[in-house]
């Protein structure tokens, strides 16, 4: 599913060059549920911003489902993110201003999918989650949890191949923090590849496997 | 075009903060108000004074004799020319663009009487071609025709101003009038939009009044139109005619007052070129007024595009394409501009066309705009809007959704 062989990236230039990744080699099997831990500045949300072509990579090599991923440009990017990915944040990021229902339908909007259906298809994720009753509710009616559930209907809508969580408890207390674990983990189950960055060991070790990452290199691939 | 979802939000981001959206509409509906306005006023000065100087043909000269102000040949300055019947019948055997002609000689200060009323007004001696030069309009029974003037006829046509005064409600045609002593039937009433002051005229043949008033064969001044002349071939012809009025009249050659040939095709080119200018000008000033506007629409689009920069990269991790994220930018500013430029667009029209209902002076007449100026503001406004999100989109494509997501 990805195979990142040598991947580098720097940020800066010239003498105030400052390496954050240094060579990366890992592999991810389709349907795994793996965590990658690490202290702060180990490069792990770098990490996840190349697997998420959110961010470019310099030199090495990064196949994703078989495709090389090096030189895509922005719309080349956007369209298999759309395609492939669904990403879970920290901080949510649903838009403020739409409802549950809306924020779950808007990467299907950016697939022109007709409003009717992404709206249903949305109001099915929403039911999994357990939030139906909120679909009409806004971000700021609803506790951490509840957004981040949408969140996870979010990622889940365009049926990607991959998801990627970034900290997805990090705003939790420990039972929802639980719980959201629990969807993520039943989200595996239907075969979706799951890579969580985290530092909470509790929430590695419900992954299946947890790589380390320690300045810039990594220190264990789990196996 | 037409997308639900884009409009939710563009109609979310102008509602979200009221305050700024008016105060950036009204900068840009104030520009295309003052251009629209302006170029209205424009309009209503040419339309005026275009109506002004149609009171004569244009492709028409006028020849006028004053008193020589250069001593020339023994002769002093000062010395009165007067034109004569052949000097008018020279030019117009000469020239064969000459289609029309009409001689005048005025008296001031008649007394005209009809019935119990006596008052002064002016008389004319003139050629039927008169008629044509002036641009009188004929509003009952007829004007002077050649046999009229053939035969020194006592025939007159009223100005519209006359017949009002002299003869209230009654049909002057066919009645008598006295001037100053010498009866004249009236043949007809005219009537000169270009200028009241045609109107206080009574027109005679040329002929009579040169006989019945003594003047023998004298012509205060005369005029002929210049056909299908170019400007520069009536400026010839033009200048033709004032060097053989002055070698005629022993007139020195750069005597400036002595014999005049105004040429009304010069004035009038003229006249379109300063109207060329002032529009020119008027547009300028509606065009910087309106860059002022859009220069604010950049700037509320710019605070909007940092505002949203964190919602841009979530959109972008969501697949939104840089194409999408600048259509919606774009969109918006148009949308803006549009809407707060049509308010100021027909503001404006109404205005003028208030204004037309009111105002009917001399030099200003019908300040309404053409629909072609209001459409090229309108494409105008169209293509301000989008030059003006255009560098807040490419900086809203320029955001990576890494550093907008980045948590703070």
């Amino acid at each position: 599913m990805i195979k990142l062989a040598d991947v580098r990236k720097s940020y800066g230039s010239g003498k105030n060059l400052f390496p954050v990744l240094k060579g990366i080699d890992m592999d991810v099997e389709q349907g795994e549920l793996v965590s990658i831990m690490g202290s702060s500045g180990s490069g792990k949300s770098t990490l996840l911003n190349v697997l998420g072509l959110l961010d470019s990579y310099d030199s090495g090599k990064y196949l994703l489902g078989g495709t090389d991923m090096s030189n895509l440009n922005e719309t080349t990017a956007a369209q298999y993110r759309s395609k492939y990915l669904g990403f879970v944040f920290q901080s949510f990021n649903l838009i403020n201003f739409k409802s549950a229902v809306e924020n779950v339908a808007l990467p299907l909007y950016y697939q022109k999918v007709p409003r009717k259906e992404r709206n249903a298809m949305a109001m099915d994720l929403l039911d999994k989650v357990g939030l139906t009753d909120w679909a009409n509710h806004l971000p700021s009616e609803m506790s951490g949890g509840q957004k981040q559930r949408v969140a996870i209907a979010r990622s889940l809508i365009t049926k990607p191949r991959l998801i990627l969580a970034d900290e997805p408890t990090g705003a939790l207390d420990e039972q929802t923090s639980h719980e959201v674990m629990d969807v993520l983990k039943e989200v595996n189950k239907e075969g979706i590849t799951m890579i969580i960055v985290t530092h909470e060991n509790e929430i590695a070790a419900m992954t299946q496997r947890v790589i380390r990452l320690r300045d810039g290199l990594i220190e264990s691939t789990g196996r | 075009m037409f997308d639900v979802d884009k409009w939710l939000e563009i109609f979310h981001t102008i509602i979200t903060n009221p305050l700024r959206t008016v105060l950036t509409g009204v900068s840009v509906a104030l520009g295309i108000f003052i251009l629209v306005v302006m170029q209205g006023l424009g309009f209503g000065l040419q339309n005026g004074v275009y109506k002004n100087m149609q009171d004569d043909a244009i492709n028409s000269l006028y020849i006028h004799s004053w008193a020589t102000s250069l001593p020339y040949k023994g002769l002093n300055a000062g010395r009165e020319i007067t034109y004569k019947n052949e000097d008018l019948q020279h030019v117009v055997d000469k020239y064969e663009e000459v289609t029309t002609f009409s001689g005048r000689m005025g008296m001031w200060g008649v007394a005209m009487e009809y019935g119990s009323e006596t008052q002064n007004f002016s008389l004319r001696g003139v050629h039927p071609g008169h008629l044509e030069l002036e641009r009188s309009i004929v509003t009952g029974g007829r004007f002077i025709n050649a046999g009229d003037v053939a035969d020194a006829r006592k025939i007159t046509v009223l100005g519209k101003t006359i017949v009002e005064d002299l003869f209230r409600d009654k049909t002057p045609i066919g009645e008598y009038v006295k001037m100053n002593g010498v009866l004249f039937r009236v043949v007809g009433t005219f009537e000169d939009p270009g200028s009241k002051w045609e109107n206080r005229n009574a027109y005679v043949p040329i002929t009579t009044a040169q006989r019945v008033y003594g003047r023998n064969d004298q012509v205060d001044m005369f005029m002929v139109t210049t056909g299908e002349l170019s400007l520069t071939e009536s400026i010839e012809m033009a200048a033709e005619i004032d060097a053989y009025l002055k070698e005629k009249h022993v007139v020195h050659p750069d005597d400036k007052r002595a014999i005049t040939v105004h040429n009304n095709n010069e004035s009038f080119a003229e006249m379109v070129n300063v109207f060329t200018g002032i529009r020119t000008f008027i547009w300028a000033v509606g065009v910087f007024t309106l860059l002022a506007g859009i220069i604010g629409v950049a700037n509320i689009m710019s605070i909007i595009v940092k505002e949203r920069t964190k919602e841009i990269g979530v959109r972008k991790a969501l697949g939104a394409t840089p194409a999408s994220v600048l259509g919606l930018i774009i969109q918006e500013a148009v949308f803006l501009t549009t809407i707060a430029g049509s308010i100021g667009l027909v503001a404006g029209v109404v205005l003028l066309e208030v204004l037309a209902m009111f105002i009917d002076h001399e030099f200003f007449t019908n300040p309404t705009i053409n629909f072609g100026v209001c459409l090229g503001a309108l494409i105008l406004l169209i293509i301000a809007g989008a030059l003006s999100g255009l560098l807040p989109a490419i900086r809203a494509v320029r955001i990576r959704p890494v550093e907008a997501l980045r948590d703070e």
